[in-house]
């Protein structure tokens, strides 16, 4: 659907660290003290709350008592890698119904072992999958790679261009905790963690948070003149889940982008922050959009240029890949970065005509088939 | 001094929905639920059909025939306990009754897999006399 009234207002986010062991509640607050500094917002103008975590229990009434927000709208988003998107989406379904007039939603993760994990990730299909040594994520996508491969040719050259220019994109990004240039023969060389997928094809886990502010167009023509907005927003979860003999290498996005490309026009997205657990996942999701033909990702990315300075800017900050995952805050870096763009904001890897972002995320393995959720967003800068 | 306990593999904790799907592979039969209703078959087992929403399920036995869908040489287990048996050859089968099942590859030959080829179910003993594990081995 096409969105009219709701904008980011503004974004703030943390330093990425793998050694950290400051308390998730720390980065939260961390991170919306940036975007309140930001855009000169006080605590007290937060009229709704949104978290997206794995690892405070009670999530978000608990964790806004623990930073103090008295608040008339709250939200657990949970999607999994989807989180930020579908936060977002929820948030703006909100702010439409007037039932809060400005959210903040935040994403985070820590490596604080004191803080209790009471929610085991335990899924009911952990008895049909882990008793055989799988590997989670890395497996998954390793299944769904070998088979892409196999059956459209795609090689570990077009794949790994992926993560090489996304790793091109992360050397002027300050919060990417990978900065060295890598080249594709460093992808190739990396030690194998689940034949197909290698380490540079993984995330590296880390504590860290982003935060995004949402409100409804005259709140936010008060607070900046950066006005981006929500143009359009789907999401599909469980896509093909009655199906059996399910097409591994389509993900929900091909139904999200159906949707999102009846509102816009495919050629007027100017860059493309697309949820990056894996180089794969990037290339079938090109593939859903239909930006090339399933089974041609690898020769699209062959001809396109996709770092900031290119035709087809993918993942302009670094990524997940380049920046770190942590946790579920990787499902909100991807709607920072965007911000960053249009705002005219990301110094040193700015691509020069931003002004329509597309932004998916991702997450939720499941059985046989490939991602639980998928979901997608436009945003568009108007002066 | 108390010994050290080492990670165990893992194994199902074994519910109410899939209780018969572990009996029959403790006694060597693969089972899948076939829904009474529409006649379509499932896996995993869960308490619905997810095609037609009935909750009236059969449960039959597979033939334990099928082929490789895709696999993974997985190097790095989520439980490390599995770490003596690395590489593991992680699988999808794709059964010969038309549903998708993830396992694993053992046996003979294995080194050589290739999508598409023929495998059969076999059934591997577990640290727990009262659990087996259906697995896959090449189909000669």
């Amino acid at each position: 659907m096409r969105r009219k009234k709701v904008c980011f207002v503004g974004y703030g986010s943390t330093e990425y660290s793998r050694k950290s062991e400051a308390p998730v509640l720390w980065y939260y607050a961390e991170a919306i003290r940036n975007a309140l500094r930001q855009t000169g917002l006080h605590k007290k103008d937060i009229q709704g709350f949104s978290v997206t975590t794995q690892v405070s229990p009670d999530y978000s009434p608990h964790v806004a008592e623990q930073l103090g927000l008295e608040v008339d709208w709250v939200l657990n988003g949970d999607y999994g890698g989807a989180g930020g998107v579908m936060s977002v989406r929820r948030a703006a379904d909100a702010i439409e119904a007037g039932h809060v007039d400005l959210i903040v939603l935040v994403g985070g993760n820590s490596f604080d072992r004191s803080t209790p994990q009471q929610r085991l990730l335990e899924y009911q299909r952990a008895n049909y999958v882990d008793v055989y040594g799988y590997g989670g994520p890395n497996t998954l996508m390793a299944l769904i790679q070998r088979l892409h491969m196999a059956q459209y040719g795609t090689t570990l050259e077009q794949i790994g261009k992926i993560a090489v220019a996304q790793r091109e994109n992360a050397l002027n990004n300050p919060q990417a905790l990978f900065r060295a240039p890598m080249s594709f023969q460093d992808y190739l060389n990396s030690r194998m963690i689940s034949d197909p997928i290698r380490l540079f094809d993984c995330v590296m886990p880390c504590s860290g948070a982003e935060c995004v502010i949402l409100a409804s167009e005259e709140r936010t023509k008060k607070i900046t003149e950066k006005l981006v907005y929500l143009v359009t927003d789907a999401e599909r979860s469980h896509f093909q889940v009655a199906n059996m003999l399910p097409d591994k290498t389509t993900f929900g996005m091909k139904v999200v982008g159906e949707r999102i490309f009846s509102e816009v026009k495919r050629e007027d997205i100017d860059l493309f922050e697309i949820y990056d657990d894996y180089p794969i996942a990037v290339m079938i999701q090109i593939e859903d959009f239909g930006y090339c033909k399933k089974g041609e990702g690898g020769k699209f990315v062959e001809a396109h240029d996709l770092t900031y300075k290119g035709d087809f800017p993918v993942n302009t900050g670094g990524g997940e890949l380049s920046v770190g995952q942590a946790g579920l805050a990787g499902g909100f870096l991807h709607i920072v970065e965007a911000l960053r763009q249009l705002r005219g904001e990301a110094e040193g890897h700015q691509v020069q005509k931003a002004e329509r972002a597309l932004v998916t995320g991702i997450g939720w393995l499941n059985y046989g088939r490939n991602l639980g959720t998928t979901a997608a967003l436009v945003m568009e800068r108007r002066k | 001094m108390a010994e050290v306990s080492l990670p165990k593999k893992s194994l199902p904790k074994i519910n109410k929905v899939d209780e018969s799907y572990w009996k029959g592979a403790a006694a060597g039969k693969l089972l899948l639920q076939k829904c009474k209703a529409c006649g379509k078959l499932q896996f995993f087992p869960r308490v619905v059909c997810v095609d037609c929403f009935s909750g009236d399920i059969d449960w039959i036995e597979a033939k334990g025939t099928g082929k490789v869908h895709t696999f993974s040489w997985v190097r790095v287990p989520r439980n490390p306990a599995f770490k003596e048996d690395v590489p593991i050859c992680y699988i999808n089968v794709i059964l010969d009754e038309g549903v998708i099942m993830e396992s694993r590859l053992v046996g003979k030959g294995i080194d050589n897999v290739k999508l598409g080829d023929k495998v059969k179910v076999a059934f591997q003993e577990t640290h727990d006399p009262g659990i087996k594990l259906p697995v896959f081995e090449l189909a000669g």
